[in-house]
């Protein structure tokens, strides 16, 4: 009995810290500006009012900034699946000069942090005139060793029959690949799908460093110049807040399973 | 098949690093010829009271946050394990939401709870009878450490889930042999819970160090560094200079220098963890 109360209550605790600032940031999206930071704390509006997220439904700025991040982020999503998944099945199956070490590369670029190339990548984008455009934002960062790392353990477990009957019937590498090893590889690249929207998404540095055109912001810039510009506006800022984060949640509650699950392999295994 | 993913990581990644390597040995900006100064930058950097200042603030920061990280994601596996599987799906779904949350809602949020007069965090301070409001963002003894919560809150998803995989991989039957012999709970946790978890603690710990060193969005939008530097990280201290300085010779010396350590760890760590499973079959 005791041991239960004590089961429970953990659960309710650990509910309580993930999601009461994220619960309260969506209510307060519907407070007076004045309400939000306001003693007596309140969780609950005096009034729950609409203005807030109705605005920010009707502002042109912040409605692309979403538009323009979405199509970022599936364009980087499709594109990383399809450079990390070639090049994972190149280097399961394939035998080709040069294998051990283009791998080992591969590797090392897992390695390599952000703000150690964050400069030379600029330069290299600056050169190419890639600067405020939405391929500076989708290319750059597509290829992914992780990625390339993880397809690559998920193919190594599929069965090599699964692929000789058709090398037998004259099927080549691309046959084989978009015929067999496409279709079963549907909840890995969920989760590698997922995981590059979202890292598209969230992204605010690259973005800030790249982008100056207004029309071409994206959504976490936005919502940094709205918090240093505005920062009075405390009940648009949560719901705009809000508004971002909610595709994220969303889309993370749709394909749960099999991000869970990824994480799994992707720990340890 | 492998031409794409060679190109953008050559384009983007190794030719960068190099660059960044060859640049680290100049004097280097947009606008002049480049001027070899040898390990000059390195110097520089290793001689600058700022840079080890932020380094050292650095350790302190990934102190707070990863022991605080390793240990709530074993109290959680712990918890998951006991209960219904219902109730576990449910938890496991809720640690991880806020993982996909990005750094600038999460540092727009925390700050707003963290406000000093009339903040959520010191009005139930207040209701615990705490006398005054502190502003803890805005005092450089508790800017770290507000900043800290949110870095926790944030990672703490993938570490559970990690921990949680961990924990069941145990084979029932130690815990049952274990009961025989009378072994209470307290026992079973030292004597097979925490041995056979320590590589996966291990992993955690190394891992979230280096992702807790590389923190930058937090403290830019919370504190921008500040008061006074309490909030200026490693990363933000680079990133501070990439974006003001002139010549860029000196942050990339900075950079390169601070995660070749940092990329050498993960590297060793990531081949041992790999390693000790091939051999396990």
């Amino acid at each position: 009995m005791i041991g239960r109360v004590i089961r429970y209550g953990t659960a309710a605790l650990f509910t309580v810290a993930a999601l009461f600032p994220l619960a309260w940031m969506a209510v307060a999206g519907f407070k007076a500006k004045t309400e939000v930071v306001a003693t007596p704390f309140q969780f609950f509006p005096e009034m729950w009012r609409w203005e807030n997220y109705a605005l920010l439904l009707g502002d042109a700025a912040f409605l692309r900034s979403l538009a323009v991040t979405f199509t970022g982020a599936v364009l980087f999503a499709m594109l990383s699946l399809a450079v990390n998944a070639l090049g994972a099945y190149a280097f399961a199956r394939l035998d080709f000069a040069l294998k051990r070490t283009l791998w080992f590369v591969v590797i090392t670029t897992m390695f390599v942090p952000g703000i150690a190339i964050m400069l030379t990548s600029f330069v290299v984008v600056t050169q190419l005139g890639m600067l405020d455009s939405l391929a500076v934002l989708v290319i750059p960062g597509a290829a992914s060793g992780l990625q390339v790392f993880f397809l690559r353990q998920y193919y190594l477990g599929l069965p090599v029959a699964l692929e000789e009957a058709a090398q037998l019937d004259g099927a080549g590498p691309w046959r084989v690949f978009l015929h067999i090893f496409v279709p079963l590889s549907k909840g890995a690249f969920v989760v590698v799908g997922v995981t590059s929207f979202l890292a598209f998404w969230n992204a605010y540095i690259w973005p800030v460093l790249t982008i100056t055109d207004p029309e071409l912001f994206q959504v976490q810039q936005y919502l940094a110049t709205f918090r240093s510009d505005r920062s009075s506006e405390m009940g648009l800022l949560m719901a705009g807040s809000t508004l971002a984060a909610l595709p994220v949640i969303v889309l993370f509650l749709c394909f749960q399973r099999h991000i869970i699950a990824g994480i799994r392999i992707s720990g340890l295994k | 098949m492998l031409a794409p993913l060679l190109a953008l990581l050559g384009v983007f990644v190794v030719w960068p690093l190099v660059h960044a390597a060859y640049i680290s040995f100049y004097t280097w900006s947009f606008y002049e010829s480049p001027v070899f100064v040898g390990l000059g930058n390195y110097l520089d950097v290793l001689t600058d009271h700022e840079f080890v200042g932020a380094v050292l603030r650095g350790l302190a920061f990934s102190a707070m946050v990863v022991p605080a990280q390793v240990a709530v994601a074993f109290v959680f596996a712990v918890l998951v394990k006991s209960l219904s599987r219902r109730m576990a799906a449910f938890m496991k779904v809720t640690i991880y939401i806020p993982a996909v949350i990005s750094e600038v809602i999460a540092a727009i949020v925390f700050s707003l709870i963290y406000t000093h007069r009339g903040g959520l965090l010191n009005w139930f301070l207040a209701l615990l009878g705490k006398q005054e409001d502190t502003a803890w963002l805005g005092e450089s003894g508790t800017a770290l450490a507000a900043v800290a919560v949110p870095a926790v809150w944030l990672g703490v998803g993938v570490a559970s889930l990690i921990m949680l995989a961990g924990l069941l991989d145990i084979p029932e039957t130690y815990y049952e042999c274990a009961s025989l012999d009378g072994a209470g709970p307290w026992t079973k946790m030292f004597r097979i819970t925490l041995p056979l978890m320590k590589n996966i603690i291990l992993f955690l710990l190394v891992t979230g160090f280096a992702a807790s060193l590389q923190f930058l969005v937090l403290p830019l939008v919370m504190t921008q560094g500040g008061p006074v530097d309490s909030t200026t990280l490693p990363n933000l201290f680079i990133f501070r200079h990439f974006t003001n300085d002139l010549y860029i010779g000196y942050s990339i010396a900075a950079a390169l220098l601070l995660f070749a350590v940092l990329g050498a760890v993960s590297a060793v760590i990531f081949r041992l963890v790999r390693s000790e499973k091939a051999m396990d079959g």
